[in-house]
């Protein structure tokens, strides 16, 4: 495995970076164990990417995040507003309050909703028939109906939701969890992204980026095809067995050139040429990963692999599994891109987009469940699911929903979480989160809690502030952890 | 004499800039606070002297001295020179992003006239490839892009004026106070003049939002005022202004209000794009546009029909049309004031645009004023030209000290203050007070000037260092990250020196300087990760692929393969320093990538064709990529290999060698 040492960052800074201004006493326990944490980081001999201990004990070793673009409707899925159908066709009363949309405006009517709900699991969860599948794994999941969001449009609360910042530039979850963590993969990238096929999102590239930590913790983006990591593949016409030759005379001649009269001088160099190993390694095991022809038909039918609707989701799905059972540390899995209808952005028809949108994901994602526990990898793997936003009461256009970040669900799974339960509420028209109130950085501390990181030990010098994730402090979902 | 006391000075201050008695603040400052090393003037330092003939010998300019000296009390010894051999790369790549040709090299090497050294020196300062490389650095401090980012990340077709507004400025070696000047407030002070409208641009270089239907109008406009002011804090005065933006700044003593008022300089600032088509060109601009504009009639005509995906892709088929369309017409991307639009600044609770507190008008920070200094008139004209003014004030505590700071860091890969983007309290402090001191009087007093700079340090004893020295035992025990220069710092090429340098090898490396961007061929799936993939405009001229790096487009949304991978920065937030991280996937763009493996045929091609024999093409192979010969053992691994592999390969291996990745 690669050795890493930043010349450009001296041992003093890192641990400064690793002690955090937060100056609790509490902490001090904790900071111990950063200090063994950043000891081991800052070794020059260390590896970036090398396993690192968490800040206390962790409950998941792996994040899977089943980013659902474009903002799913709260209101379709999964928390039923029965006053919704009883207002449909009028202006929402006072009593509600003001919320700023992306378009509509405040005159606008109520939309009533043509879906039902029946209750599912133990505790009788309400699930919309939207989702039959995802209503089968209920007991597992921890709905959390009072999300929400700084900003209504896509880019921002796409920056938001990743990095928790509403401007691009900052680092994405995944990138801190490597940052955090490294990875337990030393034949596969530690962080990776598989985006929808159909196309990009708004936030494009830098949302799911690393922003300023090193490029070492930078995401792998999947790409659509045979070819799924850039770069892995030979060039046509190279064999395998004459590469290795080329490799190796890498390796020769940059042991030949090896030159400081200390060892340690050469760190960066030794770093390098290891760095020519992993990527060799990756050539020649990742692919088996990526190859789902050995999944048994059973597994494949599970993820509703071969059928036109879920075919390309469920495939990215199960890979999903395959990854984080190798040791890859967190995996985004898309679904919708492109222009808007190709993803869950009902602004035009609610009813046409989201019954498209959950035959492709329902039962892909239910199926990740059912198969991360049977494999005995729930425990480990935690599961999110969410899009940037949720969509308006109020219908834009007649048929169709805005943007709404004011309340809307999201669910976890895995990982440490209790499952077979729902947290918090919005108000009777599913405007307002009312009852418990998580905001993102509650959602990202509470991701960063399962994986035993303290969102203010987790940080990074950068311009004379120690970044985070949370921009300001977040608190973890407690009835669900 | 400089000022010793610093309220003296800063009354000065504001009695010139004209700060009325009105509405007086009330913040004070302790004295404590006001100490803080970078807010005290400069010092004039006593250079340290030596007794020894040998030091006296090494110290050849004060930089030395001061070195020396810091070494001598650590007790460190200095590294040995570097041969000519490496130091002709290392001044070649850092004056000018580029390698040395054998040739040169081995005119160097020959050279035997005591001041061969110095005239290498001054033909690469006056190379244009110095701008080139030179400007770059400034480009990273100021996030220079040429799209908006965010969903769109709509390109700024005129962009590019700034980026050779930079590389032309720093190839005259134009002034830094007049440079700094030109780009806060060269509209103001010039507004006739097109250069100083380019340069203005800086003042909107950030990434920019812009939504369908947005409600929230207010909300962007603050964005973009806080991008105009955060700028100012972190690349000009190496404060971290930004975080009193929604709080009093918790470690430095800058006050949430006095962001606000740093911001009320900006508050009438808005875009300006100035038209300077001719009328042909206005012409065909329209042609092109009213085609484009009936090819997306008819498609949205037959988008009517169409029903859930189908309606969606003939969508995405509209949205690749529309980006076909020409930009706005050729023009000048600058600001300017419009007093009527201006916005008014308030201090908001938690940054929150809709949580508005006091009105603020114009003033400097509290800290380095006296105590109740009033805001100023807020109708005085040119207000940026009187905030340019007190930035490029020669006594200024912090804009010197930190743009040579940042120049030393470039030279050394690390600063003085081995935080460039913060001298507050939470920044490092400096490794050499005195020293950075003296450089910043030396560049003041000397007009502002870059080249005579560079020249001191990279003559000095002290750059001339050798990467290994025989004391290093000594010195990785007492200062492992060599912040006392007991050595020269190994580094790795950058990722715009990677590709140049591979162009150079291959003997492809287009040097036309200047001009509009290029987009290079890139794979159709990093295209597809674009919100709209049409966007991305490969330059017919294929020549033109093969341009320098700071030549190619800076587009938010998308970084060619091998500059996301070699630690280019994203340019969405002032970078101060690039990192200089080692991962597998550099290797895998380096052996697998589409773009080395091209330039490895053509550098293969290259050495067939200039190289008879299998040694021979070893030869030129290391001297064109690490800028000398092959040792022994080195010849005999590659002549071995040759022997069972093609020369391709080989061409390729030597582009992934440490020899050629870094520079000693």
């Amino acid at each position: 495995m690669s050795e890493h040492i930043r010349f450009t960052r001296s041992r003093r800074e890192f641990l400064t970076d690793a002690f955090c201004g937060m100056g609790s006493l509490a902490f001090t326990q904790m900071l111990f164990e950063e200090k063994l944490r950043a000891a081991s980081t800052t070794n020059p001999h260390a590896n970036p990417l090398a396993p690192r201990p968490p800040h206390f004990a962790a409950k998941a070793k792996s994040v899977i995040f089943l980013f659902m673009a474009g903002g799913p409707s709260h209101l379709e899925t999964f928390d039923p507003k029965p006053l919704l159908n009883k207002l449909d066709g009028q202006t929402r009363p006072k009593e509600f309050g003001e919320v700023k949309y992306q378009f509509v405006t405040n005159n606008a009517r109520i939309l009533g909703t043509k879906r039902t709900f029946q209750k599912h699991g133990k505790n009788g969860i309400e699930v919309s028939d939207l989702l039959p599948h995802t209503a089968k794994v209920i007991d597992d999941l921890a709905i959390i109906r009072s999300c929400h969001g700084d900003m209504v449009v896509h880019s921002a609360a796409q920056y938001q939701l990743f990095s928790g910042r509403i401007i691009p530039g900052f680092p994405s979850m995944g990138s801190w969890a490597v940052y955090g963590l490294g990875s337990e993969s030393n034949s596969l990238p530690a962080y990776i992204v598989s985006p929808d096929p159909d196309g990009a999102l708004e936030g494009g590239q830098p949302m799911y980026m690393h922003g300023f930590l090193p490029a070492v913790y930078q995401p792998t983006m999947l790409r659509a095809g045979k070819k799924p990591i850039l770069n892995l593949d030979l060039p046509p016409g190279v064999q395998l067995d004459k590469r290795r030759n080329t490799v190796e005379l890498i390796r020769k001649l940059n042991e030949a050139n090896l030159k400081a009269t200390v060892e340690a001088e050469d760190d960066e160099f030794r770093a390098r040429m290891n760095s020519y190993d992993l990527a060799f390694r990756m050539q020649t095991e990742a692919p088996e990963v990526f190859d789902i022809a050995k999944e048994s038909q059973e597994t494949l039918d599970l993820y509703g692999v071969g059928k036109d609707a879920t075919d390309d989701y469920g495939r990215r799905c199960l890979l999903a599994r395959r990854l984080v059972e190798k040791g890859v540390r967190f995996v985004t899995v898309v679904h919708g891109g492109g222009p808007g209808n190709l993803q869950w952005d009902a602004h035009e028809d609610i009813e046409e987009n989201h019954i498209r949108m959950a035959a492709q994901a329902d039962q892909p994602c239910a199926a990740l469940i059912q198969d991360l526990k049977r494999r005995g990898l729930l425990d480990s793997t935690l599961v999110v699911w969410g899009g940037e936003f949720g969509r308006s009461p109020e219908a834009q256009g007649g048929k169709g929903r805005d943007h709404h970040n004011y309340g809307f669900t999201m669910w976890m799974a895995g990982g440490g979480i209790k499952g077979g339960q729902v947290v918090g509420a919005t108000d009777d028209i599913g405007l307002k989160a009312v009852e418990k109130p998580y905001h993102f950085r509650d959602i990202h501390t509470t991701i960063l809690n399962q994986l035993g990181l303290n969102q203010d030990a987790l940080s990074f010098l950068h311009q004379g502030r120690k970044e985070r994730l949370t921009e300001i402090q977040g608190s973890v979902i407690k009835e669900i952890v | 004499m400089r000022r010793t006391v610093c309220s003296v000075a800063a009354i000065a201050l504001a009695a010139a800039f004209g700060f009325a008695a009105t509405n007086i603040s009330e913040e004070k400052y302790t004295a404590t606070e006001r100490r803080h090393w970078s807010f005290q003037p400069r010092t004039q330092p006593a250079i340290p002297t030596f007794a020894a003939l040998r030091d006296k010998a090494w110290a050849k300019n004060p930089i030395d001295a001061f070195i020396l000296d810091r070494l001598k009390k650590e007790g460190l010894p200095s590294a040995p020179l570097a041969s000519k051999q490496t130091l002709i790369r290392r001044v070649y790549y850092d004056l000018t992003g580029l390698p040395p040709t054998p040739a040169e090299v081995a005119a160097f090497v020959a050279d035997t006239r005591p001041n061969a050294y110095e005239q290498l020196v001054d033909k690469l300062l006056a190379s244009p490839r110095y701008g080139e490389r030179w400007g770059q650095h400034w480009l990273d401090v100021v996030r220079f892009a040429e799209s908006d980012g965010f969903e769109y990340d709509t390109h700024r077709p005129d962009a590019w004026r700034y980026r050779d507004y930079v590389i032309k400025s720093f190839n005259d070696d134009k002034p830094y106070d007049q440079f700094l000047r030109e780009q806060l407030a060269g509209d103001e002070m010039e507004p006739a003049n097109h250069e100083a409208i380019i340069a203005s641009g800086f003042n909107r270089l950030a990434a920019l939002r812009k939504n369908a239907g947005n409600q929230e109008v207010a909300s962007s406009r603050n964005e973009v005022l806080t991008e105009m002011t955060n700028i100012v804090g972190s690349a000009l005065l190496g404060v971290t202004l930004g975080c009193a933006r929604c709080h009093d700044h918790k470690f430095d003593p800058l006050r949430q209000k006095d962001y606000y008022r740093m911001q009320a300089f900006f508050a009438p600032v808005h875009e300006n794009d100035f038209v300077t088509a001719n009328e042909e060109e206005r012409k065909q601009w329209e042609a092109k546009n009213k085609e484009l504009d009936e090819q997306i009639k008819k498609l949205r005509g037959e988008m009517k029909g169409l029903k859930g995906e189908e309606r969606g892709r003939m969508f995405q088929r509209i949205r690749d049309t529309e980006a076909q369309k020409p930009g706005p017409l050729p023009g000048l991307y600058g600001v300017r004031n419009d007093m009527e639009k201006r916005s008014p600044i308030h201090v908001l609770a938690r940054g929150d645009y809709q949580n508005k507190g006091d009105s603020v008008g114009m003033r400097t920070l509290g800290v380095l004023l006296p105590d109740g200094t009033p805001e100023l008139d807020p109708n005085t004209p040119k207000p940026r030209t009187v905030l340019a003014n007190w930035i490029t004030s020669p006594d200024h505590p912090l804009t010197a000290r930190v743009m040579v700071n940042r120049l030393w860091a470039y030279h050394f890969g690390r600063g003085i203050v081995a935080s460039p983007n913060d001298f507050g309290r939470m920044g490092a402090r400096p490794k050499h007070r005195e020293l950075l001191d003296w450089l910043a009087n030396q560049f003041v007093d000397g007009g502002w000037k870059f080249k005579p700079l560079h020249k001191t340090i990279v003559m000095s004893s002290t750059y001339r260092q050798a990467a290994t020295s025989p004391a290093s035992a000594q010195g990785m025990a007492k200062d492992p990250d060599n912040e006392l220069l007991w050595k020269f710092s190994r580094r790795r090429l950058t990722a715009e020196e990677v590709r140049d340098s591979m162009l150079t090898a291959a003997g492809r490396l287009n040097l036309k300087a200047g001009g509009p961007s290029i987009m290079v061929p890139v794979d159709e799936e990093l295209t597809k990760l674009l919100y709209k993939p049409g966007q991305w405009q490969v330059a017919k001229d294929k020549t033109e692929h093969d341009r320098r790096s700071v030549y190619l487009i800076y587009k938010r949304n998308l970084r060619l393969p091998i500059m996301e991978a070699f630690d280019a920065p994203d340019m969405l937030l002032s970078c101060p320093r690039r990192e200089q991280s080692t991962h597998a996937p550099q290797a895998l763009e380096l052996m697998n990538g589409p773009f080395a493996n091209e330039i490895a045929r053509t550098f293969a091609a290259r050495l067939d064709a200039e190289a008879k024999t299998p040694d021979a093409q070893v030869t030129l192979a290391y001297r064109l990529t690490a800028g000398r010969a092959p040792s022994l053992q080195e010849k005999k691994l590659a002549l071995d290999f040759l022997k069972a592999n093609p020369l391709s390969e080989f061409a390729l291996a030597v582009l992934n060698l440490n020899a050629f990745l870094y520079v000693d």
